[in-house]
């Protein structure tokens, strides 16, 4: 006489049956795993095309979106940038320049301001142009003082109009003979850069459809490879979660080698760019360097590659599942 | 011997898309732990009637009941869980031709997900049995028919199922191996387990000494 269990019912519950379903999960877990990539291994002309079809399409968006991080870094507050410049009157004396910048920085638009006296003007203009000995041959320095106000980018808002109604209250300091605004195309630049982003943005989601179609399809293919496998295996009694496992890790494998793929693409076009950019940057006295892709963006970009994969993937045997539901042998 | 009913047909017809009527009102009580042999003609429906115990295949009309339960009760999520209890041995082996014979019998197991140490000792333990030890690094293509037919059966006993349900697993073997193969199964039903064997060799079947069961081809 032995005792049997019932057929259609699972197995009675023990204490320690929630161990053994964590360890049988994990064990399929890790067989699925070990599967999923021994077959990329082993099919190495198709997994490096899926691959680089991956890579090349997300290094387009990643690209554009590092170009125009690093363009709206230029219209931070932080980025010593082109200014404001009052220009002086000529019988305003240093002290009242000084008195001036203390007045003007108090306004809420403004970050800092500096002054630079006729006489640092003369000589930074000597450093620069050489033309000391013409300079002399006018007798007196005929630079003004000049009050240099770094604005808040943030808070001048971005419309021209905000900017002219504040370069107009700066005009009415008796002080002031001129008011020389070197902050225009910063926010012509932002402008473009808002429509920039819409356009990354597009191309990001284009280019993020065509990653899951590639996973996709080359999951299926891989599906319609091992249809047989499937097949007997849901005969002897996989379930349809067990059947899907190590495709989905399958997906995950080429969505995360493909990002992987893409960040080396992309910087390496960085290393290309970084010292032209730097050069042209130090030509124009700023201190603007090309950044290449932070920590942030590198985990951005693995995340979406991963999950697209993961989700294209899904897409692909979920279908197959479904069509084949009715089961012959 | 337990008097539990296990497998239970009640007025089971089965008829294929095609219209061909493969069984006819077949009623019939299988008990726990009980060996039977189903024997018939080439077409008679041996094949169709595991198939329908083990949910390869649904009636047309009846029912088919496991433990008092009628199969067409069982949700689609727990037909893998079923299954999973029934060792099958199909009249095609139905291996993969791409894994060797111990990646192939270690099938069933992968699925329950056991652990690699056990895996490797029961899968050697089952093709031990149908004396396969020395082949396990060998690929189906490389086995003769008989061969395959043995990882087939070391593939469905190798998860200690309950029941074995085989179609003509001695079809490809040599009298002695079929001899053989008989006694494993013999030695399963010992240990409890049903076993339900649908086989045309009447000599063998007749030596077994077990209850045989004759279906009788469908004529219109
Ligand atoms: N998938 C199918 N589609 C249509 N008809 C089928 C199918 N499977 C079996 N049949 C038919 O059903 C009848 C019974 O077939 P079955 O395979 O059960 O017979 P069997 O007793 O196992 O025969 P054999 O001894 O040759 O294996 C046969 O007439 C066969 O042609
Ligand atoms: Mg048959």
């Amino acid at each position: 006489m032995t005792e049997k269990r019932p057929l259609a019912k699972p197995r009675p519950a023990t204490s320690n049956n929630f161990g053994r379903k964590s360890r049988v999960w994990l064990n399929q877990q890790k067989q699925a795993i070990d599967f999923s990539l021994k077959r990329l291994w082993f099919n190495p002309i198709s997994a490096w095309i899926t691959l680089i079809a991956i890579a090349l399409a997300l290094s387009l968006p990643t690209s554009m979106h590092v170009l125009v991080k690093n363009l709206q870094s230029l219209t931070h507050n932080n980025q010593s940038v082109p200014t404001i410049s009052l220009f002086l009157k000529p019988k305003v004396t240093e002290q009242q320049a000084n008195d001036l910048a203390e007045l003007v920085k108090s306004q809420p638009e403004v970050l800092s301001t500096t002054v630079v006296t006729r006489d640092q003007a003369l000589q930074d203009f000597n450093k620069i142009s050489g033309l000391a000995d013409t300079l002399k041959t006018l007798g007196e320095n005929p630079l003004p003082n000049i009050v240099v106000i770094t604005p808040k980018m943030n808070d001048l808002g971005v419309t021209d109009a905000d900017l002219e109604d504040f370069s107009k209250r700066l005009k009415t300091y008796k002080e002031v003979e001129d008011v020389q605004i070197d902050i225009e195309w910063i926010q012509r630049l932002r402008a473009i850069l808002q429509i920039a982003e819409r356009i990354v943005a597009v191309v990001a989601a284009l280019l993020a459809t065509t990653v899951l179609l590639v996973v996709g399809n080359t999951i299926r293919l891989d599906i319609e490879n091992r249809k047989d496998e499937i097949r007997v295996t849901r005969l002897i009694g996989a379930t349809n979660r067990y059947i899907r496992r190590p495709f989905l890790y399958g997906g995950l494998w080429l969505g995360l080698f493909g990002g992987f793929l893409s960040l080396l693409v992309v910087n390496i076009a960085l290393l290309f760019l970084v010292d032209p950019v730097n050069k042209l940057s130090m030509l124009y006295g700023s201190d603007f360097n090309l950044g290449g892709i932070d920590l942030t963006t590198t985990l951005e970009v693995l995340t979406v590659s991963a999950g697209l994969g993961l989700v294209g993937a899904w897409l692909a045997v979920n279908r197959y599942l479904w069509e084949s539901e009715v089961i012959n042998d | 011997m337990t008097t539990k009913t296990i497998i239970e047909f009640r007025q089971v017809h089965k008829r294929y898309p095609t219209g061909q009527l493969a069984l006819y009102n077949v009623n019939l009580t299988i008990h726990a732990g009980e060996m039977i042999f189903i024997t018939g003609n080439s077409g008679a429906g041996k094949s169709t009637l595991l198939k329908l115990i083990a949910l390869l295949e649904n009636p047309s009309k009846g029912d088919v009941l496991i433990d008092g339960t009628p199969l067409s009760h069982l949700q689609a999520r727990q037909i893998p869980n079923y299954r999973r209890r029934i060792g099958f041995i199909f009249q095609d082996p139905h291996l993969l031709y791409d894994r060797n014979v111990f990646d192939n019998v270690a099938m069933p197991l992968l699925i329950s997900g056991m652990p690699a140490t056990d895996i490797t000792r029961r899968v050697n333990a089952a093709l031990d049995k149908v004396g396969l030890g020395k082949k396990t690094k060998s690929y189906p293509l490389m086995l003769s028919a008989g061969e395959r037919q043995r990882v087939g059966i070391a593939r469905a006993v190798v998860n200690r199922p309950t029941m074995i349900l085989a179609d003509e697993p001695t079809g490809n073997l040599d009298p002695e191996l079929a001899q053989d193969i008989m006694h494993t199964f013999a030695q399963f039903n010992d240990i409890g387990v049903t076993v339900l064997i649908a086989s045309h060799d009447h000599g063998l079947v007749e030596r077994m000494k077990k209850r045989i069961l004759v279906l009788q081809r469908v004529e219109l």
